[in-house]
This record gives structure tokens, sequence and C-alpha cells, in this order.
């Protein structure tokens, strides 16, 4: 058995960390997938870059690639 | 095609241009989490670094992205005069050059805001975040604004000390 709230985030509730300030808290409030930030900060810098070209690849690689690319 | 940024980074650097990378990528390295599908960096513009860039790009098909016939990246000292950004389609993906950043100034302004970074396969500059944090305030389009709910966010949380998450540079 677990709590509610720990089922929430099984769910898919982010656990907005009790010491976060205005801004992270606006973030959160607009949408943005904080625990996706909170991952590339345990990471180096070129360790996010070679995440972000891993992702590129990866969408370049759908179909709809060249219609987005015709879109930009 | 695809986009490279690390191939296209290390072409521009061992054609010996100096620049400042800005824009998605530059957002990604500080650590936010949003795709961007171009390399943006900062350059000081003039013929000697265009032709350095015209060299680093001389393979890879090079051609002016925004004009609609997709002109080739022929240099000129007439348009190498002229020319205040360059916007280039390559083999190795887009590649955007400017000349000056909004909210900062000139590539000297830019230099004075920027942090080395040591990679694995070279080292480049990087803005600072609170200078790409200015940039995107001085930029103020929709996709700037949702870069900089980010960058806030993770300038706030790096600067509330030892128990977040490793810093971003």
């Amino acid at each position: 058995m677990c709590d509610e709230e720990t089922l929430a985030q099984m769910n898919g509730k982010y656990a907005c960390p009790p010491d976060a300030g205005p801004a992270w808290r606006e973030a959160m409030a607009t949408g943005i997938d904080m625990s996706l930030i909170e991952h590339a900060l345990t990471l180096t810098p070129e360790q996010r870059l070679a995440e972000h070209q891993q992702v590129i690849d990866f969408l370049s690689s759908l179909p709809g690639a060249s219609l987005f690319h015709a879109a930009e | 095609m695809p986009q490279n940024d690390q191939a296209l980074l290390t072409r521009l650097k061992e054609n010996g241009l100096e620049f400042v990378v800005i824009g998605g990528v530059c957002v990604v390295y500080h650590g936010a989490p949003l795709a961007t599908f171009d390399l943006d960096i900062c350059c000081a513009f003039g013929e000697p670094n265009l032709r350095r860039i015209e060299a680093a790009l001389r393979d890879l098909n090079p051609v002016h992205r925004l004009t609609p016939n997709k002109l080739p990246l022929e240099l000129t000292p007439h348009l190498c005069a002229s020319l205040k950004n360059l916007y280039l389609q390559t083999d190795l993906g887009k590649l955007d050059c400017l000349g000056e950043v909004a909210g900062i100034g000139d590539y000297d302004a830019v230099l004075k805001q920027s942090v080395v970074a040591q990679f694995s396969y070279g080292e480049f500059r990087f803005l600072t975040l609170d200078g790409l944090i200015t940039a995107k305030q001085a930029a103020g389009r929709e996709r700037d604004l949702a870069a900089l709910r980010h960058l806030l966010a993770i300038k706030e949380r790096i600067s509330r000390g030892p128990n977040g998450p490793e810093p971003s540079p």
C-alpha cells in the first residue's frame, strides 16, 4: 500500500521540492516538466549536449521530420 | 538533413574562427530540456572571419537558407562588407552566425559574458546563464519566453545552494 501522494506521483504528479523558489514554481505552473530540468542539472554540459543530439537524431528519423524542418 | 552540432563546432574551431555559442544549444548547455534544430553562434563580422566560416563549410554545400533560391555561400569583398548575419543550411545542419546579440551587443560584448566549456572534442565558449537570460528577455518572442522560464528556474535552483543538484556553469 502507498499513500495518495505517492500514488499521484506514480501517476505523473511532480513532487515540487519544498525549498523551491518562485521562479521554479512559476515555471512548474506553466506546465514545464521540472523533472526534466532536474535530470539535466545532474548531467555535465557535454552530457546535456550529447543527450540533446540523441533527441535530434531521433526526431529527425521520424516520418514527419521533413515536414517539420520545412515549416521551421 | 541531420543536425550535427559537434561536427559544426569542431570545423569552425579548426578553421580558426573565434566565436561564442548562443541560442538554443546554449539553452541546452545550461540545462534546459528544449530541443533546437540549429546552431547559433556570435562572432565578429568582417572578411577574415567570414572567410574562415566559408573555409569551414566549403565541402558542406552551404547555402543562404532564407533566400528563396537557396543561394550558395559565395563570398566577395563587397558581400563581406555588407553582411551582418549569416543564416546557412549545410550538409551538417543549420548554422546561424550573428554579429550581435539582442540585449548584449556585438561580439566583444558577448565574449565578455561567455564561459569556456571543456568538452572531449575541444574547448568552446558559451554565453553565460545570466547573459543568455538577458538575451532571451531582449528577444521577447514566445519561444524565447518559454526558454526564459526554464533559465530563470535553473538560475534560481543553482543559486539556492548546496542542497540543489550539481551547479550549471
